[in-house]
């Protein structure tokens, strides 16, 4: 799978955003050319792929979001689009006119929604948002990213039954961003973010909603009781770290946005995605032989041999890396004084 | 020599002026292109496609089922927006169409390269206007040698797939710009070399009764032997290595289109890569029984 930018910008400020430094480090009018869309999504049918994510910053702030959505889905990609819904009125008319015929198994809008009382928004987005959800409902999903133990998730489940959203929730951790100040979750503190999963059980199981775990989640923090709840919903679990591919507007490829400054590339230098994998492979190789996994434990565990899993997401390794004394192999040590990356 | 082709209006009496030829008929609006297929049809002659001179972008023009049948050459000022564009594709591809762009606009570049990955068979209409040589010469790279599947997008895979290293390539035809091939009628019948000198009303004849042996007609004689000149008055294109395939069509017009030399000499190089290709894929393959 591919993650394509389409845009720099982004028109909210959650206080755990792993894109900030991304963002950033971008011009402000990073938009994707239509040029280099129709070079992605050529590269990405040469390779056999046949799902791609839009992501921003905020990509239904592209001017041309609507088209490039159609456009996707005419080179037969199922298309999904991480947004936060807050758009303005007449970019919803547009998704109103020309998305509301499309078959909702094609094209999802995974919506990342705040928890309002905890990390509340101002009246008028929450407005936008929920314009958005009773327009494109049955086409979006709820995500939510954890960065606090206290976190609820009764109002996903009110939107879901309000908006008639699909039923399936993505549960994303917020982890650390290499040299950046965002919230997230300590490896210590995530057998409590589990139980806290598991605590909604009977809401999740009452309106058949299904929880789906995002990158990160050591297999070793669920018991036998929780993996087995899960599997009920989602069948096989993955608890790796295989990124999907980001691609930003100016065509850089790198691992994840925790990791996007560490071993960029243009897709220029690639001819299909299997290179681009292999590339990933090698830094998670170099990486995991300096350091396995996030736990201590993580050193000779059978599930993380096995690859079942991936010991924690290597964004947290790259921070470990970058918070100590400079003593790993020196191709790292220069990766990450290259960019910056250095305690 | 064979006859060329007569484009004109779809006049009744125009089209009944003349029998047994291949016509091409100009409307200015798709909805007329039933019609004017049906009157080279009644007037004995053998239509060959119906140009579509349309004011509106591509997008937003509204193509019916029954027209299916008619091949059409839809010449645009620009595709317009995919939104609209996309409600029509398939009914798009299943036509007999090729749809031509302005090539001096970037945006057509960009619609061209849309296009033509959808399925859309297009053509870049080349030297009205000052040429952006490098978006050009992606576009026809891509074109020619991209990975996937997609439509031609003429001239480039017309160029690339006749191009011959000992021959010269005049290809003004895939956008009726060659006197050999299509001459152009206004409505009262006058002649013209080319679709330029239609509309800046520079007739060769009063009718095409006039014109009984096109190769021995003075004007359309001397229009195809002009490339000799360039070697007589020593200009610099007869000692480009691009002329093979672009014989000076775009010296001194004015337009500001010094890039031509690169595009063209990158064009041969992508012509080169193309014909290895085909060879490469005849040599490689398993024995036939």
């Amino acid at each position: 799978m591919a993650n394509i930018l389409l845009t720099t910008k982004c028109n909210r400020s959650c206080p755990y955003c792993f894109a900030r430094q991304e963002m950033s480090g971008s011009p402000g009018d990073s938009l994707l050319s239509w040029e280099n869309l129709i070079y992605i999504a050529d590269f990405l049918q040469a390779s056999g792929e046949q799902q791609i994510s839009l992501l921003g910053g905020e990509p239904t702030l592209h001017p041309d979001c609507v088209d490039f959505i159609l456009y996707l889905l005419e080179r037969d990609f199922r298309v999904m689009v991480f947004t936060n819904g807050a758009l303005s009125p007449s970019r919803l008319a547009e998704f109103k006119d020309h998305l509301t015929e499309v078959n909702p198994e094609r094209l999802t809008f995974t919506v990342n929604l705040n928890d309002p009382v905890q990390t509340p928004a101002s009246r008028e987005e929450m407005e936008r948002i929920h314009r958005f959800l009773s327009v494109m409902g049955p086409w979006a999903m709820p995500g939510f990213n954890i960065y606090r133990l206290d976190f609820t998730l009764d109002f996903l489940f009110d939107a879901i039954n309000r908006f008639g959203m699909k039923r399936h929730v993505r549960l994303g951790l917020c982890h650390p961003v290499p040299g950046q100040r965002t919230g997230y979750l300590r490896m210590e503190d995530l057998s409590r973010v589990v139980r806290r999963i598991y605590s909604y059980r009977q809401q999740f199981d009452a309106f058949r909603v299904s929880p789906g775990l995002d990158c990160g989640f050591p297999l070793c923090q669920f018991n036998d009781e929780e993996l087995g709840w899960l599997h009920r919903h989602r069948g096989l679990i993955q608890f790796g770290c295989g990124p999907a591919v980001d691609i930003s507007p100016d065509m850089s490829v790198y691992y994840c946005f925790p990791l996007s400054r560490y071993r960029r590339k243009s897709l220029f230098e690639f001819d299909s995605l299997a290179q681009i994998d292999h590339h990933f492979l090698k830094i998670r190789q170099e990486m995991k032989a300096e350091i396995p996994g996030v736990y201590g434990e993580c050193d000779g565990c059978r599930y993380l041999e096995e690859e079942l899993c991936a010991g924690g997401g290597l964004c947290r390794v790259l921070n470990r890396f970058v918070d100590e004394a400079p003593i790993r192999l020196p191709e790292i040590e220069h990766e990450l004084a290259k960019n910056r990356l250095s305690s | 020599m064979n006859l060329p082709r007569i484009v004109c209006p779809p006049d009744p009496g125009l089209l009944q002026s003349f029998v047994d030829r291949t016509v091409l008929v100009r409307v200015p609006s798709l909805g007329e292109a039933a019609a004017a297929a049906a009157r080279v049809g009644q007037s004995g002659n053998r239509l060959l496609c119906v140009i579509v001179e349309s004011d509106s972008p591509l997008a937003d023009l509204d193509f019916q089922e029954d027209q299916k049948a008619i091949p059409l050459a839809v010449m645009a000022p620009s595709t317009g927006q995919f939104r609209h564009l996309a409600r029509q594709l398939d009914l798009l591809r299943s036509f007999n169409l090729r749809v031509y762009l302005p090539g001096h606009h970037a945006e057509n570049l960009v619609g061209l390269r849309i296009l033509s990955s959808v399925g859309i068979y297009t053509c870049a209409v080349l030297g009205n206007g000052s040429m952006d040589w490098e978006a050009l010469a992606d576009l026809m790279t891509y074109a020619v040698l991209e990975r996937v599947p997609h439509a031609a997008i003429e001239p480039f895979n017309f160029i690339a797939s006749r191009y011959d290293p000992a021959a010269y390539l005049e290809w003004g035809g895939i956008f009726f710009d060659d006197p050999k091939t299509y001459l152009h009628l206004d409505g009262k019948g006058r002649v013209a070399l080319s679709p330029a000198e239609l509309r800046k009303k520079q007739f060769i004849a009063q009718s095409i009764a006039e014109i009984p042996e096109p190769a021995e007609f003075p004007a359309i004689r001397e229009r195809l032997q002009a490339w000799r000149q360039y070697f007589l008055d020593n200009h610099p294109c007869a000692s480009c290595p691009g002329w093979k395939i672009c014989l000076g069509r775009f010296a001194g017009d004015g337009l500001g289109n010094q890039g031509c030399a690169g595009f063209f000499l990158e064009m041969l190089e992508v012509a080169r890569q193309f014909k290895n290709r085909q060879t490469q894929a005849e040599e490689f393959r398993i024995w036939q029984p």
